[in-house]
């Protein structure tokens, strides 16, 4: 008895035997939501690697049984499906994409956060009007720009609209006004111009922010539907999720070849979310409130 | 006075025009974005408008200027105005139940306990997943036959099957339930770190005068959280409103017209119909109500905010 409240008194004891009713009481409460949120993902797992004559099981088989492959390697050898390509495509939209976005916002972002020139508020205000413009309005014109130029089908039809996006130079500005100007007066002092500062002194320091925004522009270009939608029509040019279209129209109402379609399509961003999970939900946490 | 004000006046234009010079290469850091801004944003704002007082057709080379027929057209359009309505049904019952399961989470997840914070990360999931992928889900989900929903009601619950995709009246409600699940972790996080930033120790107070969780979270938590409240109910509001792909994709629209969205509307009639005039038409019209009910938005939440 003397032992036990040694080893630990009776108020650390409470305070930890308090903390565990809570946290069970709490996963009482999201315990089943967590369900609602795990079974449809998994679901789409299991079915990917389920035969096409177990898919209309009823009740539902879980666990595949056999496990097959069947589904993955009919779409890898339908050239009809070029599925590598598409991966590639939407890799490429993606990344390069992302550099574009990143790089203009970060160089505009500065130059509101600190450099004047005459315009600059106007400027400024007609960027934040274009966030009350939905894209319903922009879809018709950018199209039929996009044609006349010859660029349909083609990645320049994802990157240059994608270019104009303004919501990473709000992200961007914030986090340059919070580097100290101190910084950047004495580099001046040392003779350096202002490029330099923007390029040596200033980008290193949000560093941060911009890997936010390159998670998020990246996650963005992977995921997109509706644009690619409309501006890539040959089955070659297609990304992804476009082409997870493609696998279920006509033909090939195989379900099972669009779970595996699927599965390729979000294995490679759940990984990359548990990689980066952290600064994902950081960069959410920060972009939302910058947007208050 | 006269004589001396000349000089002084011409000193401060050179100084304007030295200031102006040593500004001029600033341009150089807004210029490369505002290029692509202007071609792919503010160009085709203007040029949309334009379009859809055109009956413009994809093959002609002469567009036939018609007025404001589209818009007259549009108003007499049944079926405008049933995919308008099916959109705002959508986007009330998404927002809504987005915007109270986001911050009843957001309540709980506020402070740490054990596996908090992979909650968050595990709640904020289905939204990086493609809205592709989301679509192959759901088709499965609600599936009269084989569905996951009338399994789980079947075998645990012994309910009838359900029809829910076949029914006109519960379409919509099942596309938001399906959106939600995508997408209310964003505003989860965002409602948690909204509640991160009210002052602990008006908690306390409230705690010492003898307030309730249900006092507490109705007189602080809540009129201190209209701020974040605002951003994420017009946020939502911009994004369902424009809902396309999950209608596109699980239902195709269907039955008949009951889950067809405006902007499912637009695109058919532009890349289907090849009527880029009329189309044009629909995205004016679906502009002007959403940046309509924006303003009233911010405006009553605005007010709400100011108590």
């Amino acid at each position: 008895m003397t032992t036990l409240t040694r080893v630990s008194s009776p108020s650390a004891r409470r305070r930890i035997s308090k903390e565990f009713w809570r946290s069970l009481g709490m996963w009482l409460i999201f315990l089943p939501l967590a369900l609602v949120v795990v079974i449809p993902v998994l679901y789409m797992f299991s079915m990917a690697f389920t035969l096409e004559a177990n898919q209309l099981k009823f009740p539902i088989e879980w666990i595949p049984n056999p496990v097959t492959f069947s589904n993955f390697t009919k779409i890898f050898v339908d050239p009809q499906l070029p599925i590598v390509r598409w991966f590639t495509n939407s890799l490429i939209i993606a990344t390069v994409g992302t550099g574009i976005i990143v790089f203009l916002s970060s160089l505009s972002g500065y130059a509101f956060a600190r450099l004047e020139f005459p315009g600059k508020n106007l400027l400024f205000s007609l960027l934040l009007f274009s966030l009350m413009i939905p894209a319903a309005v922009t879809l018709i014109p950018a199209f039929l720009l996009l044609r006349d130029l010859k660029l349909l089908n083609t990645y320049h039809a994802i990157w240059w609209p994608a270019a104009a996006s303004v919501t990473g130079i709000f992200l961007m500005r914030q986090h340059f006004y919070s580097i100290p100007v101190e910084l950047e007066d004495a580099a001046r002092v040392d003779g350096a111009n202002r490029f330099r500062i923007y390029w040596q002194i200033c980008l290193p320091l949000v560093r941060g922010a911009m890997v936010a925004l390159f998670i998020f522009a990246f996650l963005g270009l992977w995921n997109d539907l509706f644009w690619p939608l409309i501006v890539l029509s040959e089955r070659a040019a297609l990304t992804l999720p476009v082409g997870l279209l493609v696998i279920q129209q006509g033909s090939y109402i195989q379900r099972g070849l669009a779970f595996a379609g699927a599965f390729i399509a979000s294995v490679p961003v759940l990984v990359f979310y548990a990689f980066f999970q952290r600064k994902i939900i950081a960069g959410i946490t920060t972009a939302g409130l910058a947007g208050r | 006075m006269t004589t001396s004000a000349l000089p002084a006046r011409h000193t401060s234009s050179n100084q304007r025009w030295k200031t102006l010079r040593k500004q001029l290469p600033n341009y150089l850091f807004v210029l490369p974005h505002f290029f692509f801004f202007a071609v792919f944003l503010l160009y085709p704002i203007v040029r949309g408008v334009q379009i859809s007082l055109y009956d413009w057709k994809i093959m002609l080379k002469d567009q036939n200027f018609i007025g404001v027929a589209n818009y007259q057209a549009l108003l007499r359009d049944r079926m405008f105005w049933e995919v308008l309505g099916n959109t705002a049904e959508f986007m009330i019952i998404t927002v809504i139940i987005n915007v109270i399961l986001a911050l009843f989470v957001a309540t709980g997840l506020k402070h740490k306990f054990f596996g908090s914070d992979f909650l968050r990360v595990l709640f904020y999931a289905p939204g990086i997943l493609s809205v592709s992928v989301i679509g192959i889900i759901g088709i499965r989900v609600w599936d009269t036959q084989i569905g996951i929903i009338n399994y789980f009601a079947t075998t645990m619950l012994g309910l009838p099957r359900v029809s829910w995709l076949g029914n006109p009246d519960i379409v919509i409600p099942a596309l938001a339930l399906t959106t939600v699940w995508w997408t209310f972790g964003f505003p989860m996080l965002v409602f948690i770190a909204g509640l991160h930033n009210i002052p602990e120790q008006l908690y306390e107070a409230a705690k010492i005068d003898g307030a309730g969780h249900f006092g507490t979270f109705r007189h602080i938590t809540l009129p201190l959280i209209m701020p974040t409240m605002l951003f994420v109910v017009v946020t939502q509001f911009i994004a369902h409103m424009q809902v396309f792909a999950q209608p596109y994709i699980i239902t195709g629209g269907g039955p008949g017209n009951a889950s067809r969205s405006a902007t499912m509307y637009l695109y058919e009639t532009a890349w289907k119909f090849f009527r880029f005039g009329y189309a044009s038409a629909i995205a004016v019209a679906l502009a002007a109500i959403m940046i309509v009910v924006t303003i009233i938005l911010f405006s009553i939440m605005r007010r709400r905010t100011e108590y």
